[in-house]
């Protein structure tokens, strides 16, 4: 599990290289083929016994954060969200920017808000990421206008749960390269794709069904949890410690049934505790992969994540495991999308 | 034709969930194409083969809206969410039809102000489905977690109207069957495209033309018939008035030529038509004009009142007049 | 070709999305003596095409329509509504000559608005929107002839303001002056890469003009030209001012390598430009061209226009100039 590195490591969209080398590095060794194609998504090949069939296990390296969008006269950082942030996560944290330089997201005292005010969500033009410069120049040489800006929150793991940012989808990148460390071969063609640009719109996969026309993509996510006292269990999207999440729809795509129920399948087989996702707000690479091309039989396993799109995200050690075994047989068991 | 049309309104299929409607077409369609086949994403492309080389795709969805369900409560109601665009009112003490149950659909509320609260602000969010089971695990067994339901309606012709659910857009396919039925020898290539999940997010049309690379798409589907009491009152369109050759929606604008040359058509043989311009929505003919360098692609709506109701209403004259002009089309286009 | 003339001529031609014929017979006839080869593609995007003297493909994009209206439906008395083509905010429209394209001509007419004598407190409280906006057609004698689906631009000249031009369309004709301007300064200036200008349609509403070609040329590296908004304060972000050259937009849809060549390429010639920070989509061509086969690597290039998207567009010609310069600039880069 490379969870602590991956998730440690700064990757806003369009700013993934770090998380980017970071793989190539652990990974180029252990498969016939390894490339970054022209968006910067990093795809590695493993060349099937049987061959024949192309199966694509995809997970986004990307996260959510900021873009410093101007440098204001006392030296403070007007910034905007990169994919979907909320203000009601920004205040009181600590930031990087640029992979260097630190910085805090304050908001005034709560002696000197008006009552109603304190309650009231803010907006981000009332926000400033503050470096300690005096000026604007002090500031400047520093950052500048179009620097990426990331949370800082450090890795942590007790009690059989893990906490860290970004779980969404480093998650899911963790579980690929696991995957490739565990088992040399398989009968199909399998293709690793670490994608860039999730968060802004399922930009990475857009051009990844054009360079390999695969047959199959499984898309491994960090998906949304809900299963707190806040809100009713009829509205729980997953729950932590029921097994990987299976998605049967989501945003703009209903997953392919012969593939949704295969993978229910297997994982039946070998009694892998598994839950279904059981809402269907939020998309995924899956409907990029299937309606690109000649089209791909796109499906969705995900490892269920508390507080995801905020600076600290939780999962459960034995979700992650299984999801890990989970894709392991399904794998091995690749006949069964045959059918 | 109508039995045809009361077969494909009446068959099971929403998004996602479009093999029977593609088994029955299939089956109508038997001894009328040249070939067939299923994609990666599950469309089914029957095909007619010409003399020309040129080669015209008319595309209708196969899929329908509906209803999934996402959570069941120990006590065995079904929670749901919207499957395409749903308007939620129009299941408010209506039945809902899973492969192997019927629910009732209503709404939730303990005092007489919440719910009249919850009947003004409809949402899935607090409504529920009854399919008479006494508790979770028995309603597990016969609706698990992830079923698809639609609704449970019926066709009916009334004079020249037909009213059913899903004419969206069961209607084109019906009209793309009839095409391929009476056309005995093309002389282009007629390519008949059903596609898959058009209600959720075109995911269908995207890749339908990949394979095939036709030199010209046109998407056959419903459009807002507004001649009823105040109805949409910037739409012109209305029943009985012809097929409806669209300029624009809220999707796609249909390629100029191709307009043009479906006028040309309808002038020439006499065949009633009328223009469309609709201020919202959107049809495949987005996403197949988009395919590899793109394709040029129109849309030829049907009328239909009450769309995406489970009683909508189109008029026979308009899809007998539909077919005339897409096989003279068919021939001339390209 | 003198700059201010040409972006006058340009803006005059009336082109809303599908419909961009004229504006490209235009560039066609200017462009071709400057290339060697012009074509346009299956969905209505002109190609010319320039031969470099080393490797790689390089697309110059520039969307040729603009926003405008549409012809929905025919109200008795002489009245027409409309449906937008593009983003058009309806306060714009009002007191407006505008000309419809009808089969007969151009019909001309008058949106209509109520006088303030007339107006109650729900008239003057809110915008009317386009469901309540109208175009008079009693005062043209083509007014019987308009029907659903002509389209309908507003009626103005452009005109000169101390310097800077106003009118319509500067989005983004603005861009497709300096493309032309670009292409003629190779003349002198010898292009590494084989370059394509491209001259888009529909960008206003699917982009489907510029994903298409970018398809099917397989390029390398794309420069987008498209406005972005200038002297205005939007919160948060930095001021783009007109005057002072070029916007390099930085965010994930732009190439950070390419980005980088062409910032120190206009850094090595003085070409004068300004940051400008896309946190996610730009909401141009280059959200799409980015995406489009493989992949390619972009970068967006906006001129600084006010009031987008009215009558009244505005832009500073030295800001055109200075685009074509870079973008002549850019064919060097290996």
């Amino acid at each position: 599990m490379y969870l602590k590195e991956l998730t440690e490591l700064d990757g806003v969209s369009g700013n993934e290289q770090q998380v980017r080398e970071f793989i190539s590095d652990k990974i180029k060794d252990k498969v016939d083929e390894l490339k970054v194609d022209v968006l910067g998504n990093l795809i590695a090949y493993r060349k099937g016994t049987k061959g024949g069939r192309k199966i694509v296990l995809a997970a986004h390296m990307d996260e959510v954060g900021f873009m410093v969008t101007n440098i204001e006269d006392d030296g403070t950082l007007a910034f905007a969200p990169v994919g979907g942030v909320e203000t009601q996560v920004m205040v009181g944290k600590i930031v990087r920017i640029n992979g260097q330089t630190l910085g805090a997201i304050g908001y005034k005292a709560i002696h000197i808000q008006d009552k109603e005010q304190i309650l009231k969500p803010l907006s981000i033009d009332q926000l400033r990421v503050y470096i300690g410069a005096k000026s604007k120049e002090e500031a400047a040489r520093q950052v500048k206008i179009g620097d990426y800006v990331a949370f800082t929150t450090t890795f942590d793991q007790e009690n059989n749960r893990l906490t860290g940012k970004a779980f969404d989808d480093r998650a899911g990148c963790s579980v690929l390269m696991d995957i490739i460390d565990k088992i040399d071969r398989y009968e199909d063609d399998v293709y690793f794709a670490f994608l860039v640009q999730e968060e802004v719109g399922l930009r990475g996969s857009a051009v990844v069904v054009e360079q390999i026309h695969p047959d199959i993509a499984i898309v491994i996510e960090g998906t949304t949890a809900g299963d707190d006292p806040e809100l009713p269990e009829y509205q729980w999207a997953t729950h932590l410690g029921d097994g990987p999440a299976i998605t049967f729809m989501h945003r703009g795509y209903v997953v392919n049934k012969r593939v949704y129920e295969s993978i229910i399948e297997v994982a039946e087989k070998y009694s892998i505790a598994h839950q279904a996702k059981r809402r269907t707000a939020g998309g995924t690479d899956a409907a990029r992969f299937a309606r690109t091309g000649a089209g791909t039989a796109a499906a969705v396993v995900s490892v269920p994540s508390r507080y995801i799109h905020s600076p600290v995200s939780m999962i459960d050690l034995n979700d992650y495991n299984n999801t890990v075994l989970l894709l392991q047989k399904i794998l091995e068991q690749g006949e069964a999308f045959a059918r | 034709m109508i039995d045809l049309i009361r077969k494909l309104t009446e068959a099971y299929g929403p998004s996602g969930r479009e093999e029977e409607v593609h088994n029955l077409i299939l089956q109508e369609l038997e001894g009328h194409v040249d070939g067939y086949k299923f994609d990666n994403v599950g469309n089914l492309l029957v095909w007619k083969a010409g003399t020309t080389g040129k080669k015209v795709l008319f595309d209708a969805h196969a899929d329908e809206i509906g209803l999934v369900v996402t959570n069941i409560d120990e006590r065995g109601f079904l929670r749901v969410e919207s499957v395409g665009g749903v308007p939620p009112h129009s299941y408010v003490g209506h039945r809902v039809r899973f492969p192997n149950a019927i629910g009732v659909v209503y709404v939730e509320g303990e005092t007489e102000e919440e719910r009249k609260k919850n009947f003004t602000n409809l949402n899935l969010d607090n409504m529920f489905v009854d399919i008479g089971a006494r508790n979770r695990d028995e309603a597990m067994k016969v609706v698990p977690i992830g079923s698809f339901g639609i609704y449970d309606s019926h066709f009916f012709k009334n004079g020249d109207l037909l009213i059913s659910k899903s004419m969206d857009d069961r209607i084109g396919c019906a009209i793309i069957v009839e095409i391929l039925r009476r056309v005995k020898k093309p002389r282009n290539t007629i390519i008949g495209s059903f596609t898959v999940q058009e209600e959720v997010g075109l995911i269908g049309a995207s890749v339908a033309a990949y394979s095939l690379v036709p030199d010209v798409c046109v998407a056959v589907d419903v459009t807002d018939s507004s001649d009823y009491p105040k109805s949409f009152k910037r739409h012109s369109m209305a029943l009985g008035k012809g097929p409806a050759i669209k300029i624009k929606d809220r999707a796609s604008i249909s390629n100029r030529g191709v307009v043009e040359k479906l006028i040309e058509v309808a002038e020439q043989e006499k065949i009633p038509y009328q223009m469309e311009v609709l201020t919202f929505g959107g049809t495949n003919a987005a996403a197949l004009q988009r395919t590899r360098a793109g394709i040029p692609s129109a849309t030829v709506s049907i009328a239909t009142r009450y769309v995406h109701s489970p009683s909508e209403i189109v008029s026979l004259e308009d899809v007998e007049n539909t077919v005339e002009l897409l096989i003279n089309y068919a021939g001339k286009g390209v | 070709m003198d700059v201010k003339e040409l972006i006058k001529e340009l803006s005059s031609l009336d082109g809303p999305s599908g419909y961009e014929k004229a504006v490209l017979e235009l560039i066609e006839k200017k462009i071709e003596p400057l290339v060697d080869r012009v074509w346009y593609n299956k969905v209505g995007t002109l190609i010319a095409e320039k031969k470099g003297t080393g490797s790689g493909r390089l697309g110059i994009f520039a969307h040729a329509d603009e926003v405008g209206y549409v012809v929905t439906k025919l109200e008795k008395g002489l009245f027409a509504r409309l449906e937008t083509i593009g983003g058009v905010d309806p306060k714009v429209i009002f007191a407006q000559r505008v000309k419809i394209y009808t089969a007969k001509g151009i019909a001309k007419g008058i949106v209509g608005v109520l006088p303030p004598h007339l107006q109650k407190e729900e008239h003057r409280s809110k915008v009317p929107s386009f469901d309540k906006i109208f175009v008079d057609l009693s005062c043209s004698e083509l007014g019987e002839y308009v029907s659903v689906g002509d389209i309908c631009v507003v009626d103005v000249k452009p005109v000169e303001l101390n310097g800077k031009l106003c009118g319509k369309a500067m989005d983004n004709r603005a861009g497709c002056a300096s493309l032309i301007l670009a292409a003629q300064l190779l003349r002198n200036i010898r292009n590494y890469q084989d370059v394509y200008f491209v001259f888009s349609s529909q960008e206003e509403v699917t982009g489907l003009g510029a994903v298409s070609i970018a398809y099917e040329l397989r390029l390398d590296r794309a420069i987008v030209v498209d406005v972005t908004h200038g002297d205005v304060k939007i919160p948060q972000f930095v001021q783009i001012k007109t005057g002072e050259g070029p916007a390099l937009c930085v965010g994930p849809v732009i190439d950070k390598e390419f980005y980088s060549k062409l910032y120190q390429t206009a850094q090595r010639n003085n070409v004068k430009i300004q940051i400008e920070p896309a946190p996610g989509r730009s909401g141009t061509d280059t959200d799409e061209v980015q995406l489009s086969g493989t992949g390619v690597r972009t970068t967006l290039v906006s001129i600084p226009l006010m009031y987008m998207h009215t009558p009244v567009e505005v832009v500073d010609p030295r800001d055109v100039e200075e685009t074509a310069r870079l973008l002549a600039l850019a064919t060097t880069i290996e």
